[in-house]
């Protein structure tokens, strides 16, 4: 389950993505995980999350309180910059959950936001990118939008559909990325990255 | 997956959003169901306004279509939901990659593509030649009727899920000629994969992956994952 490794994107968009995810080890620290899990993810609302989620529900198909009750062997969170990581960090090391907890971004300022909370990183997975018969793939541009779902959920026709709905004005890019972050069961597709873009390829420009 | 031929008024919203592209409008909407790989979105999405997709749970061996692709379903042996495995995110507990040895994660199928096991198949039997140790939780390993040589079943090969990840490690001073046996696999598969490292970080917080995919001329995404180490109790030798 490598769901949230292989984002697609450029140094500029992925500094506004990073997914950290809480886990128990099945068969090893499996007891009271659950409640543990629920914790990690309301310590996540306090740091305004882009996004939420168990593995069935996410914060755009809903709502918070929902997600944090169906938390069971692993919880997800999405946030838009590396000082809200270095907090939740900083938190979690406090609460002392006793379960695993991974962050999933540009590895560099993860490395700095572990420092600034005082905890030393323990193992890395590197992405080596995408090998095989590549001929096969959607553009690069899909491609950053649907990798932000690892479990493939997100489909490229969708997002084709998504940005031709955008072009016509019966969509905003913002609803769209609404509706793409709800296929992503685990919660860990981010909305205002898509939302952004979204707009780039449909030929409009965000204010941030 | 299936669609009730009774029920559908050919609206053609369902098309889109099929991560495979198994569905089409022939008359009706229908499903093609060797490319199918009941993942579920379609279900999921509540985006047909009659209610026609009808899920049933498959015999085996396209049972695994469901179990692979849908990841709200919990592999039975793993424990685990998504494609089954929890490789480094609790390595911090598990102790399950150690210094001196590197991990790899090979996702068939990755990104939306989609995969046979006969793909898996050739690429653990590639890892096998050069003496992979397969992660015994995972799924694509309990496929394995030889794991010494990284062989699936064969009733399995046709089958066809969204991804499956071949899981092994190496000692370290293996990990260059895994990785190039790997760039050649990857001529003779009729799909894409997503390719992974993993090692546990050094004293002094250097990354040994990082000098040997240099070597090897081999790019690395400039995001990837960190655990943190926050997992109790720590495995044996843990930071």
């Amino acid at each position: 389950m490598t769901h949230t490794l292989h984002r697609k994107g450029t140094a500029d968009d992925l500094s506004a993505d990073y997914v950290m995810l809480c886990l128990r080890a099945a068969g090893i620290n499996d007891s009271g995980s659950d409640a543990k899990l629920q914790e990690f993810l309301r310590i996540a609302m306090h740091h305004d999350p882009e996004n939420i989620g168990s593995v069935k529900m996410n914060m755009y198909s809903h709502r918070p309180e929902e997600v944090i009750a169906d938390a069971h062997g692993i919880a997800h969170a999405v946030f838009d910059d590396s000082q809200k990581v270095t907090q939740v960090l900083r938190e979690l090391k406090e609460a002392d959950l006793g379960l695993s907890v991974v962050v999933s971004g540009i590895l560099d300022p993860v490395n700095e936001c572990c420092q600034k909370a005082g905890l030393k990183r323990h193992t890395v997975e590197f992405s080596l990118g995408i090998w095989g018969k590549t001929e096969k793939l959607p553009s690069n541009d899909i491609l950053e939008i649907t990798t932000m779902c690892g479990h493939a959920m997100v489909s490229a026709k969708l997002v084709e559909s998504m940005v031709e709905d955008i072009k016509k004005g019966i969509k905003s890019p913002d609803d769209a990325a609404k509706e793409l972050t709800s296929h992503c069961c685990c919660g860990v597709f981010n909305p205002a990255r898509a939302t952004k873009l979204l707009a780039a390829m449909a030929g409009l420009e965000i204010n941030t | 997956m299936r669609i009730d031929e009774d029920s559908c008024i050919a609206c053609g919203l369902c098309v889109p959003y099929c991560p495979m592209g198994a569905i089409s409008m022939d008359g009706i909407a229908t499903i093609d169901q060797d490319e199918c790989v009941d993942c579920g979105v379609c279900l999921r999405s509540k985006i047909c306004p009659v209610d026609a997709f009808i899920y049933e749970p498959a015999p085996w061996p396209r049972s695994l279509r469901a179990i692979f692709s849908n990841p709200i379903i919990e592999h039975k042996e793993t424990r685990v939901t998504g494609r089954g495995t929890e490789e480094m995110k609790t390595n911090d507990v598990t102790g399950r990659f150690k210094r001196g040895w590197v991990g790899i994660g090979i996702e068939l199928g990755r990104p939306g593509i989609g995969t046979r096991f006969r793909d898996v198949d050739k690429v653990a039997q590639a890892m096998a030649r050069l003496g992979a140790k397969f992660e015994p939780k995972n799924p694509a390993t309990l496929l394995m009727k030889d794991v010494g040589a990284g062989k699936l079943k064969e009733d399995v090969l046709d089958e066809k899920v969204l991804s499956a990840i071949v899981e092994c490690t190496f000692p370290i001073e293996k990990i260059k000629a895994a990785l190039i046996a790997l760039k050649e696999v990857a001529r003779d598969v009729d799909t894409v994969f997503s390719v992974d490292c993993i090692s546990v970080v050094e004293p002094d917080g250097s990354l040994p992956m990082d000098k040997i995919l240099s070597e090897l001329e081999i790019p690395r995404y400039i995001n990837g994952k960190t655990n943190v180490g926050l997992g109790r109790p720590l495995a044996e030798g843990g930071n």
